[in-house]
């Protein structure tokens, strides 16, 4: 290409040039990533040679054998699945509520947004403190009521940890389900409920026949975003249990951090943090299939 | 002065040296005077709690290394000014004491830079570990936790063979003065010296006075005498006091230290000397009997704490008593930051239920006994850039002068040579305050004759810090039936993981 001919291109309307600089980025920070992840889930780390080696599909034969893994993906899907249904319906809930132009109601927005600046892991340690069975106030409050025994600490009994580390998940998170639903609601347009009440529906028959129906596409993007976070939970369970009680709280991000980092078994890392990857991407895309999500 | 005079000052003086008006020393000795410990330098950097400079100590007394040591600094060191030595540590006393108060006199003498780190220990095993693995030399100090001296012991070099080199070495560095046993439990692997001892966290028995005066009981001297005070006293005083009190967060390193000083204390071993599991033997399953006892006599958080919960519980007289880290009866000491100033009493750690094993009926160097010990070493890395000006800098932070410093201001740590324990500095520490180092010959004691040592081999790091464990965690939880069905279960991962090498 001649320098005029460069010239015209650059000031075209082609978009080429403008995004050039985006792709070479996301070529460098993303794609090659991507690739040496899965050159290095066919090697490992040997500490004693202090050298990678090839090891074939040694790291994924291992991960079929894995029960630590099997457990940890267990438990992925039910965090991810309780923590989507609790944010879903509580946001759609509040935003119900919030879907006002009343007093105070954008105060009231404004005070939901401020749980989303919290940091999660300081998040994590708020409930840390606050599910301490010796003065963590939720601790006291469901002993208080008969729902706790004080012998059973919520993170340290294998059947309550994931439920304590998932009230500081939802605590955080609902609030950007509400802000997202919020939008949505003031998006909608006023006449198919002004008919509705005309021909006398009830709120419950607004609610199921119009409002959900048009706000499908808007809760079909809130789960996708927050279903591809809630998969790579980590710094809850980190902070909080540590992957226990047992192995009663392992995610599979914290598995594979602590397998890369912490026992320096990159290779082993790479594989796990790639199964996530696929995990996600097949649940994500099944998902913009059924859903029919548009971008 | 006043008391709203006096905090107006201090809080002048901090305003200016965090907008960088005012340098460290100034800030350091100006808030000295007016009564801030130089420990709040070093708040909230570390996971290990207690590492604060004694503020008692540090006032009292004039600390500064020796004349000599500083000429010698200054004559070995010129050849290296502007020279920047690197280390990555935890958050322990002796790093502490030398980051906040003592490596500006190493500077100002040599003219050689030192930048530390602190950070988790696991961060520090990483950065290593990237460090050993890309031979980049970004730090030329290497601060090795003793469960990782397998794993290091080809990149850093001997210490005896760098105390050949006459001309750098330090005059009466004396690398006999460290305790023997610290050398072998620490710093060995096979025939190599990983580093020098450098820091020692080790189990001593800590006890209510009070409430055993007030119940009648006989100190702990033994495993069963433990049992029954810590049972008697959960009795009488539960649910406001406990007997005793445990760091055993599931998949926490220090519920695997919790788990050996049972298991050795009840005659048993981690491996046989055929390198195989044997936490799982007769021995291992008495130790989980009465390991689920003493549970029951300790306040209901203990399976979510590690050693800070557990120094917790004691120092907020919620526990009456605990087999742990020595470091933490200076914490205990200090009217201001803990419930049981002076209450508190240091005795060797329990006589075993059952005749230890000896080294040779174990494997990989494991020394079984009930104080259980941590601790690290310094080495100067083989990738180093400046590997002299790092080894005038080791020397001299592991010196006898240095480590007696190291003691006084770091909060009472347990010294690794002989000749600290004996310093009128630290002598001179030895009543009840912040910074006490009244329990110090207790901790001589325990490391001469009841020291137990974990075992050294390249899987050690994931044994201890993960799968023995969380193998653990589960049992407690419920989750993997009996204490018989747990250890078999971790016996066939263990051994595993070693045959894999």
């Amino acid at each position: 290409m001649r320098v005029a001919q460069a010239r015209r291109f650059v000031v075209s309307d082609h978009p080429l040039p403008w995004l050039l600089p985006l792709v070479a980025i996301l070529l460098v920070f993303t794609v090659y990533p991507l690739i040496y992840n899965i050159w290095l889930s066919f090697h490992e780390f040997v500490p004693r040679r202090r050298a990678l080696e090839f090891v074939g599909t040694e790291n994924w034969v291992q991960l079929w054998n894995d029960t630590r893994f099997w457990q940890s993906l267990v438990i992925t899907f039910t965090y991810f699945a309780i923590a989507l249904v609790f944010e879903l319906v509580l946001g759609m809930a509040i935003a119900l509520l919030l879907d006002s132009d009343g007093f105070g109601f954008g105060f009231l927005r404004g005070v939901l947004t401020m749980t989303l600046v919290i940091p999660p892991a300081i998040v994590g340690m708020m409930y840390l403190l606050m599910e301490d069975p010796q003065f963590g106030v939720i601790s006291y409050l469901l002993q208080s009521i008969g729902l706790l025994n004080p012998n059973n600490p919520i993170l340290a009994t294998a059947s309550t940890a994931l439920a304590g580390v998932l009230v500081a998940e939802i605590w955080q998170w609902t609030p950007f389900m509400v802000l997202i639903f919020l939008a949505g609601l003031r998006a909608l347009p006023p006449e198919p409920y002004e008919a509705a009440m005309i021909d006398g529906a009830s709120s419950f028959q607004i609610f199921r026949r119009i409002t959900l129906p048009m706000m499908s596409k808007v809760i079909a993007i809130a789960v996708l975003v927050r279903g591809i976070d809630l998969f790579r939970v980590f710094d809850y369970v980190f902070v909080m249990t540590s992957g226990g009680p047992g192995a009663s709280t392992y995610s599979l991000s914290l598995y594979a951090w602590q397998q890369t980092f912490s026992f320096v078994k990159w290779g082993y890392g790479a594989t796990l943090s790639l199964v996530t990857l696929v995990i996600i991407l097949v649940i994500a895309n099944l998902f913009i299939r059924i859903a029919k999500v548009r971008w | 002065m006043k008391d709203s005079i006096r905090k107006a000052h201090l809080a002048s003086v901090t305003d200016r040296f965090v907008r960088g008006q005012m340098d460290r020393r100034s800030f350091l000795r100006a808030a000295s005077i007016l009564g801030l410990g130089a420990g709040a330098l070093g708040m909230g950097l570390g996971r290990r709690p207690f590492y604060g400079i004694s503020q008692a100590s540090a006032q009292e007394q004039e600390l500064k290394p020796s004349a000599e040591i500083t000429k010698w600094l200054s004559d070995v060191g010129k050849p290296f000014a502007g020279t920047t030595l690197r280390l990555a540590t935890e958050s322990t006393p002796p790093s502490n004491a030398i980051a906040t108060q003592l490596k500006q006199y190493f500077e100002e003498a040599t003219g050689i830079k030192v930048e530390i780190e602190v950070l988790p220990l696991e961060q520090v095993l990483q950065k290593l570990t990237l460090d050993v693995a890309s031979s980049l030399g970004t730090y030329d100090l290497y601060y090795i936790d003793q469960s990782w001296a397998a794993s290091f012991s080809q990149d850093v070099f001997d210490p005896r063979e760098q105390l050949k080199n006459a001309d750098l070495a330090m005059p009466n560095y004396n690398i006999d003065d460290f305790l023997k046993p610290l050398v072998d439990g620490i710093a060995m692997y096979e025939d190599r010296m990983v580093g020098v001892p450098y820091d020692i966290p080790i189990f001593i028995m800590q006890y209510r006075k009070d409430v055993w005066d007030e119940l009648k009981l006989p100190p702990p001297a033994t495993l069963d005498d433990l049992l029954k005070a810590s049972a008697a006293i959960t009795d009488a005083k539960g649910p406001n006091m406990y007997g005793t009190s445990g760091q055993m967060k599931s998949g926490h390193y220090s519920l695997e230290c919790d788990w050996t000083a049972w298991l050795w204390g009840h005659g048993g071993s981690i491996f046989g000397p055929d390198g195989k599991f044997t936490g799982n033997d007769e021995a291992g399953l008495a130790a989980m009997a009465y390991w689920d006892k003493l549970k029951a006599t300790m306040p209901p958080g203990v399976d979510g704490w590690t050693w800070d919960g557990e120094g917790q519980s004691v120092g907020q007289g919620v526990a009456a008593s605990m087999l742990s880290w020595g470091e933490f009866f200076p914490f205990f000491d200090d009217p201001k930051a803990s419930k049981v100033s002076g209450l508190m009493e240091a005795m060797v750690p329990p006589k075993p239920a059952a005749t230890l094993r000896t080294v040779e009926q174990t494997g990989f160097g494991e020394i079984p006994g009930v104080g259980h010990q941590g601790g690290s070493s310094l080495a100067v890395s083989k990738y180093s850039k400046s590997p002299d000006a790092a080894w005038i800098f080791m020397q001299w932070a592991t010196s006898a002068d240095t480590q007696a410093l190291i003691t006084v201001l770091g909060g009472g740590t347990g010294p690794t040579r002989t000749s600290v324990y004996d310093d009128p500095r630290v002598l001179a520490n030895a009543r009840v305050g912040a910074g006490t180092t009244r329990h110090l010959p207790v901790v001589r004691d325990t490391i001469a004759n009841y020291m137990g040592s974990e075992p050294d081999l390249p899987a050690w790091a994931e044994l201890s810090s993960d799968m023995i464990p969380v193998a653990l965690g589960k049992y407690f939880a419920g989750q993997s039936g009996s204490a018989k069905e747990s250890l078999d279960a971790l016996k066939t991962q263990v051994d595993d993981l070693v045959a894999k090498g």
